[in-house]
């Protein structure tokens, strides 16, 4: 695959460059900064092959934050409080999919509407203020420093892994796929597609709820802005990843590895030396050879089966 | 969006076969509803100089609006027009200023730079079959990148001729903005193409099913390929009128631009599946969004209420349109949109009531004035019902710092009696400040003080302020000198910077490695602050070393991250200089995590979000002046010259619990900035 190559050939120069990039320390910091966009981007993959996207997760990332630290603040015990603000992002994900599913709205429409309600929702709510003086348990969910990267990843793994097998060998993984494919040709197989589509987009809400909670709890105070572009971030890694935005084509494995290159760029920017003022279009160019060298596999490979897809996104 | 505009398209599309229209009577309800709402409560807005000022805004998002419409109708999405306008901008002001070309040739340039990055799109997406989505995706990335990394994000073209200038802030004939015609006459170009030309019936064929019009023998990729190159080029000429709106061409010009133009585009009723849609509809959706935001703006109500409306507007229009094209039976195609007569004649009868209302509301106004005329006649004249409304924006609305500001400044308006209207942009954003200015005169507030982002960019509009008879003030940052009546300074860059550099010095013993944690790359405060910071370190620190300058975005935890690479790539630097608010506490949390006891921090931010840092020692020092007196100030000041008892020549003022207040010029000064640490910083709360 083309991104695993484009990782590789980004490792090999960063391991003879700056091999101070694969120290433990470098590799469990980027982890933790990242962990975010993995999550959500899990999600997303789901919603993607599922045939609909979702831009409004940085707003729900951004409430469901302050909410877990306003719950905290209020004296509920920080797991208690994350596990609202999860609820809380299955709440604002279902409502998405209730609209798309049985409203028959367009995803993007929808979201791109929730995403502006909510992020001016929040600003008006807070006024710009910051959640401060949590309780001292909030910072790494009462363990510590060194404990915390162990349960969160040990979470993460879990989650991915259960989402990229779940996905493959599940019926109701299947149902995804057969969903994005071919909407009417999967009703008319008898599976309920607006439950599904309304399903991924509750998981996404929980995901991106959880993600804002794992990432929030890194610090001890939570600012009402944050999230702003983490929906670029996370589609850019799940179709670099090798997701197809028409629908029914892309796996968590794509997904991860569309992660691992983004959130490997940036920092590998800083460690060649090069200035941050052309970070962004590397970042760009980046991503439109790896989906150049892919497009042209595939349309070398199988041009004759393969549908004349032209501007379809 | 004009009226007229949108009549003319409206009448012609009626004979129109191509596609089909929808979202017509939803959102012709809902903009008679938007205007009619506004016309009661927000003074000034149902008047024929709001309905060209509100035009004006509107050319750059409808140029991108309008390019959008036919690459959504042939199926696909163009994310990087926003990007394409900071790129092209970018090549504006180079070939202008840098390569002293002429000023047609520049704007060839841009225009080339337009069609070149149309082109790349055009290829990946037409020849290449890749999906649009993707592409344009990482082309946002790209051609915003490529403008930041030519500029180093920190040049700002300024200085184009006057007669440039008018493009984007004169009016032909008094009254129609200069830019007006322009629109107009691509956007007919473009109805043109779109309803009226082979092409145009072959891109709704593209977008209805791709394979189909390639058997139908239709040049899909070429036709693809037309409207990405096109939608390159309309960008590139909304940068031109962008630059000579603002006056300065910059990389971040058009910075979210493309979810507006899709949101007009989405709500005009265009199909983001392709094949349905018109460019009428498109226009309809741009007038809706104009006139909720100028609506808002005008009756002071708050600008977050944009967001909301917006996002129910699209939902609530959608699903209308939905529900009446299910109900009409499925017709899916081939159906026809018209301007049926009932439907002019609801708006007619909404323009209507509006204008009743105003008239009803006018004729009220005149009956209170000329009662208070009358009752002034008599010996002991009662100060008129007038209460003093001041107008104050910040840069960015939700910023911890200028929210503190708040505070001082609604402390001050109490005490004073005088109605505040604060608003702003959301984020830091140059062209909505113009507009806000705008709104302003239109509402004929009594004194205006802005907190400029663009200090070319906002003179004009508060030079028109002032001949209006506004007394207009800035604070935080001054515009032209000619363009103001009074600075509310609190600290000058060059002091800020040298506080700065000389609390490192003191830290670090005059000898080290530092960093700096800066906000955007392109933001003009922040660049400022850094060209003075490396002036002091040549002048008088010469054992300091400035190593790289990260960005944080204004983000938190970007800042944090920036910081942990940092740490490791530079072992030696024992010093983080974070000059963006939210960046300090990130840096903080970083180094105390990295648990790296022998890396100072210190910065430019608030003392509330940084305390529980100062507290544990990880952050030594935050320079700031006091945000609440400085809002405080603000509005104390713009209340005496709005009453004209300061005036040109003040050597100071009285200000409330400020006390004595001096005037240097035309400038008043807080004083220096302070250094929070711990010390003192558990003694404020801001």
């Amino acid at each position: 695959m083309a991104v695993a190559g484009a990782i590789a050939a980004l490792g090999i120069v960063l391991a003879v460059v700056a091999p101070g990039y694969f120290s433990a320390e470098n590799l469990r910091d980027l982890f933790l900064a990242n962990l975010p966009v993995l999550l959500v981007a899990i999600g997303m993959t789901l919603v993607i092959v599922a045939g609909e996207i979702d831009i409004s997760v940085g707003s729900v990332f951004a409430i469901c934050a302050v909410a877990a630290g306003v719950l905290a603040k209020a004296g509920m015990p920080v797991w208690l409080a994350g596990a609202a603000a999860c609820l809380l992002g299955a709440l604002f994900g279902s409502i998405n999919g209730a609209l798309v599913a049985y409203a028959g709205i367009p995803s993007i429409v929808v979201t791109l509407a929730t995403m502006v309600a909510l992020r001016d929702g929040l600003r008006w709510t807070t006024e710009g203020a910051w959640v401060q003086d949590l309780p001292r348990a909030f910072q790494w969910l009462g363990l510590t420093q060194a404990e915390y990267p162990f349960v969160a990843a040990s979470l993460t793994a879990v989650l991915t892994i259960a989402f990229a097998w779940g996905l493959r060998h599940v019926a109701a993984g299947r149902a995804v796929y057969a969903t994005g494919s071919n909407q009417d040709a999967a009703r008319l197989a008898g599976l309920d597609t607006a439950a599904v589509k309304c399903a991924v987009f509750a998981i996404i809400g929980t995901l991106t709820g959880l993600a804002a909670v794992l990432n929030a709890v890194r610090f001890n105070q939570i600012p009402s802005n944050a999230g702003i572009g983490l929906e670029m971030k996370v589609i850019a890694s799940v179709v670099v990843g090798g997701a197809s935005v028409a629908g029914g084509r892309g796996g968590v494995p794509g997904t991860v590895l569309g992660v691992i290159l983004l959130a490997a760029i940036g920092p590998a920017l800083t460690f060649l030396g090069i200035s941050a003022h052309w970070e962004r279009a590397i970042q760009g160019a980046i991503i439109l050879v790896a989906i150049a060298a892919e497009g042209m596999r595939l349309s070398v490979g199988g041009r004759a089966l393969a549908p004349v897809k032209t501007a379809q996104a | 969006m004009n009226k007229l505009t949108s009549a003319v398209f409206g009448l012609a599309s009626r004979s129109s076969s191509s596609g089909r229209a929808s979202g017509g009577w939803a959102l012709l309800a809902v903009i008679a509803a938007e205007t009619a709402l506004f016309a009661a409560v927000a003074p000034g807005f149902f008047t024929l100089g709001n309905f060209f000022e509100m035009t004006r805004f509107s050319v750059e998002l409808g140029l991108l609006a309008v390019a959008l419409t036919p690459v959504m109708i042939a199926g696909g999405i163009d994310l990087s027009v926003g990007s394409m306008m900071g790129l092209a901008a970018v090549c504006f002001g180079a070939a202008y200023r840098t390569w002293h070309l002429p000023l047609p040739i520049a704007a060839l340039c841009a225009l080339l730079a337009g069609c070149a990055g149309g082109g790349l799109n055009a290829l990946l997406i037409a020849r290449l079959e890749l999906p649009a989505l993707i592409v344009t995706l990482g082309t946002f990335s790209l051609f915003r990148g490529i403008a930041e990394g030519v500029t180093e994000g920190a040049v700002n073209y300024t200085g184009f001729p006057s007669r440039f200038l008018f493009l984007g802030q004169g009016y032909l004939g008094g009254v129609i903005p200069a830019q007006l015609p322009v629109f107009v006459a691509i956007a007919a170009a473009y109805f043109v193409l779109l309803h009226r030309s082979v092409i145009g019936r072959a891109l709704y064929a593209i977008g209805f099913t791709a394979r189909g019009a390639r058997y139908a023998a239709i040049p899909v990729a070429r036709r693809v390929g037309l409207v990405y190159v096109l939608s390159g080029l309309a960008a590139s000429v909304a940068a031109i009128i962008y630059v000579s709106h603002l006056g300065q061409a910059r990389s971040d010009a058009g910075t979210g631009y493309e979810l507006d133009a899709i949101t007009a585009v989405v709500l005009g009723g265009t199909s983001v599946f392709g094949g349905r849609g018109t460019l009428r509809g498109t226009l309809l959706g741009l007038c809706a969004l104009a006139v909720l935001q100028t609506g808002l703006h005008l009756a002071a109500w708050p600008s977050e209420l944009t967001g909301i409306l917006t996002g129910v507007l699209l939902l609530a229009t959608i699903a209308a349109d939905r529900h009446i094209r299910v109900r009409a039976g499925a017709r899916p195609i081939e159906e026809e949109f018209e301007v049926k007569n009932t439907q002019v004649a609801v708006l007619c009868a909404a323009i209507l009531t509006g204008s009743i209302i105003v008239a009803g509301t006018n004729i009220w106004l005149l009956r209170g004035v000329t009662t208070a005329s009358r009752l002034s006649d008599g010996p002991p004249a009662p100060a008129a019902a007038h209460r003093t409304v001041i107008a104050m924006m910040p840069k960015a609305k939700g910023d911890p710092y200028f929210v503190s500001c708040r505070a001082g400044a609604e402390e001050a308006a109490r005490e004073l009696d005088v109605e505040l209207l604060w608003d702003g942009p959301t984020g830091l954003d140059a062209a909505k400040q113009n507009e806000l200015v705008e709104n302003w005169i239109t509402r004929k507030v009594d004194a205006i003080a802005v907190a400029v982002e663009n200090r070319a960019g906002i003179s004009t509009v508060l030079r028109k302020a002032r001949e209006r008879g506004i007394r207009v003030l800035t604070w935080d940052a001054d515009a032209e000198p000619d363009a103001r009546d009074f600075f509310v300074n609190q600290a000058t860059a060059e002091g800020i910077a040298d506080a700065l550099t000389d609390e490192a010095a003191r830290l670090l013993n005059g000898k080290g490695e530092f960093a700096i944690i800066t906000g955007a790359l392109s933001a003009a405060n922040q660049n400022e602050w850094i060209a003075f910071i490396r002036k002091r370190l040549q002048d008088k620190h010469n054992g300091l070393k400035l190593v790289t300058i990260r960005p944080s975005d204004d983000d938190r935890d970007k800042a944090f991250a920036e910081t942990q690479t940092l740490l490791k790539v530079y072992p030696s630097v024992k010093l983080m200089m974070a000059i963006s608010a939210p960046a300090v506490p990130g840096a903080a949390e970083a180094v105390r995590q990295a648990g790296r006891k022998d890396v100072n921090v210190i910065g430019l931010s608030l003392p509330n979000i940084n305390k529980p840092y100062v507290r544990d020692g990880v952050v030594q020092t935050v320079v700031l002046w006091n945000t609440r007196d400085l809002g405080y100030l603000a509005v104390y000041a713009s209340v005496l010259a709005s009453q004209h008892k300061l005036d040109a020549g003040a050597r100071e003022l009285q200000a409330g619990r400020l006390g004595h207040i001096d005037v240097r010029g035309s400038e008043i000064v807080l004083g220096a900035p302070m250094l929070f640490n711990r010390a003192n910083i558990e003694r404020f709360d801001f």
